[in-house]
């Protein structure tokens, strides 16, 4: 059985028409890859230095590679080919993504080796860079982005897109500071940064991005999509004040927007719930990622909660909300690893369409599934969720075994996961001829879609 | 000389041509899914009605294209229309008994 091959990209209404180039989400997903390898190898040597505090270097080390060289890398990745699909017009340059995607590694590399190893110029040299990347990336994204299409996930997306601006604006000023001695940088401070680019930045695309994915992945048709307006409108809402809050030392502030915060995460496992529910398919892998993730999220919330409320001494307290710092992040890594076997393979499958590789090795159409491992997917499944665990567990506890072992499970992971989407693209076998394939064409050709798109 | 086909022969045709399309993530031909809730012989071309199993998927998207490329090749001197409709909305039940049989993808909650 054939398919047949002429290019998608000549035929109307297609989304490859505006979406770039394969490589460019592929290249950020696989310098993602190499980032959460990277993630793995620092915590593991840092582990000692992680229990004795969050601001020592080698902890502000580790927090870098995660939050630039692993999820931003990889989020940038994936918005660089959904935001074009969900606004459904072009990125303003393909070259332009190409520098991000450099300026991305170059950044997340570049800050932490300058936290773990100094000089302390390489730090400002990896903020400056970082600066300029975002800045590019936010107006190349600004093309598909500022369409009139595409509801609730367009709308938080541009605010995500600003809350990343917000997010390296911070960090630059702190990272000049760190010569310039503007301020003393208190852990409230970090903490608003923190929070900042967790929830305000990869939080709220992940969450606006969901409101898309979920559907469509789940085969989930539900009756209303409210839950997700309202997880969107609460964290980008109440970020901003959460952070100032903490910036400032101001606690209304703070719980103001904690409360819009909380109501947004909320109403985002609600809509989980909601679509899991209403779905139309077999639970499968991406939904045991979702559900661990969404574990993770709960954890997090009520680590918040207990630091924010709970009659704690300092000590403790610090360590909790570190805790609640590695459960969100944990929530966004899950969450990264889960998706990027929908979306790795899918991008993956379009690259293959393009060369003219319609059939798997075994002469049937190639398939999603055919790109990848899905017995390790499920191995990488368990190592992370046990590597996310050690690390809020160890720190909670203040022990540095389950953190180190944590490490070498995640570089573990991140070897494998990369190195299963490179050897499932390699079972494809391109196929002998397509020129044969292309026929005359009709004179007259059309395809119309009548109703919502 | 080429025979005109029948209406029926058309039809029939682009049925073969269109179980050629898989939809790649649930590994199943778009007319065993139940995508295609029409096909019609027209004066000088094929014309179909599909609907895709949930709006905005950026992979459906690309089916409908897929489908007008099989009927092409199928009927290579006759025009076609490929209609992307949504009412009614595709629900599992519409699947074929040998496409959840085969891959077994798809199931009740």
């Amino acid at each position: 059985m054939t398919q047949p091959s002429i290019p998608l990209a000549a035929m109307p209404g297609s989304t490859t028409a505006v979406v770039p180039p394969q490589w460019i989400p592929l290249g950020f997903m696989f310098a993602s890859g190499v980032g959460f390898t990277g993630v793995g190898f620092s915590m593991w040597f840092g582990a000692d230095k992680w229990v004795i505090s969050p601001f020592h270097s080698a902890t502000v080390t580790t927090a870098h590679m995660v939050m630039l060289a692993f999820l931003t890398t990889a989020v940038l990745g994936a918005l660089h080919q959904f935001g074009p699909v969900v606004g459904q017009r072009p990125l303003r340059s393909v070259h332009v993504a190409a520098w991000t995607m450099v300026g991305m590694i170059v950044t997340g590399w570049t800050l932490p080796l300058g936290f773990a190893h100094g000089p302390e110029w390489l730090v400002a040299t990896g903020a400056v860079i970082g600066v300029t990347t975002v800045t590019l990336a936010a107006w190349n994204l600004s093309g598909p982005l500022m369409s009139r299409s595409g509801g609730v996930p367009v709308v938080g997306l541009r605010l995500s897109v600003l809350y990343l601006l917000i997010t390296v604006s911070f960090g630059i000023v702190y990272a000049f500071n760190r010569q310039e001695g503007w301020f003393p940088l208190l852990p409230t401070k970090i903490l608003a940064h923190a929070h900042l680019g967790i929830l305000g930045w990869l939080g709220l695309t992940y969450i606006s991005v969901s409101e898309k994915l979920w559907p469509m992945f789940l085969l989930s048709h539900r009756p209303s999509s409210r839950s997700g307006a309202i997880a969107v409108g609460g964290l980008a809402i109440g970020v901003l004040p959460l952070a100032l809050g903490l910036l400032y030392t101001n606690p209304p502030a703070a719980w103001f927007g904690a409360v819009f915060v909380v109501v947004g995460l909320a109403a985002h496992l609600f809509s989980l719930a909601s679509s899991v529910r209403h779905r139309r398919r077999k639970l499968e892998l991406l939904h045991a990622f979702l559900f661990v993730s969404a574990s993770f999220l709960l954890v997090g919330m009520v680590l918040g909660a207990i630091a924010a409320l709970g009659d704690v001494d300092a000590s403790l307290r610090i360590r909790i909300v570190t805790a609640e710092i590695a459960a969100l992040a944990s929530w966004l890594g899950l969450a990264v690893i889960g998706h990027s076997h929908k979306i790795v393979p899918f991008i993956t499958y379009s690259m293959l369409r393009a060369r003219g590789v319609n059939n798997h090795k075994s002469g049937r159409p190639l398939l999603f599934g055919d790109l990848y491992n899905k017995k390790i997917a499920w191995g990488v499944l368990g190592a992370s969720v046990a590597a996310f665990t050690g690390i809020v567990v160890g720190t909670l506890v203040d022990s540095p075994v389950p953190i180190a072992l944590s490490g070498i499970l995640i570089a573990i992971t991140a070897i494998t996961v990369t190195t299963n989407f490179i050897v499932g693209a390699r079972s494809a076998t391109p196929a002998s001829s397509t020129s044969d394939q292309i026929r005359q064409r009709p004179s007259s050709t059309s395809i119309l879609t009548k109703g919502p798109s | 000389m080429d025979e005109t086909p029948s209406t029926e022969n058309i039809v029939e045709r682009a049925y073969d041509a269109l179980r050629t399309v898989w939809d790649p993530e649930l590994a199943i031909d778009i007319v065993t899914l139940g995508l295609i809730y029409d096909v019609r012989a027209v004066d000088g071309g094929v014309e179909v009605d599909m609907t895709m199993t949930t709006p905005g998927c950026p992979v459906s998207d690309s089916l409908p294209a897929e489908a007008t490329i099989a009927l092409q090749n199928e009927f290579p001197q006759m025009s076609v229309w490929v209609n992307v409709v949504w009412d009614p909305p595709w629900d599992p039940s519409r699947i074929g008994s040998d496409g959840s049989n085969i891959t077994g993808v798809l199931g009740g909650i």
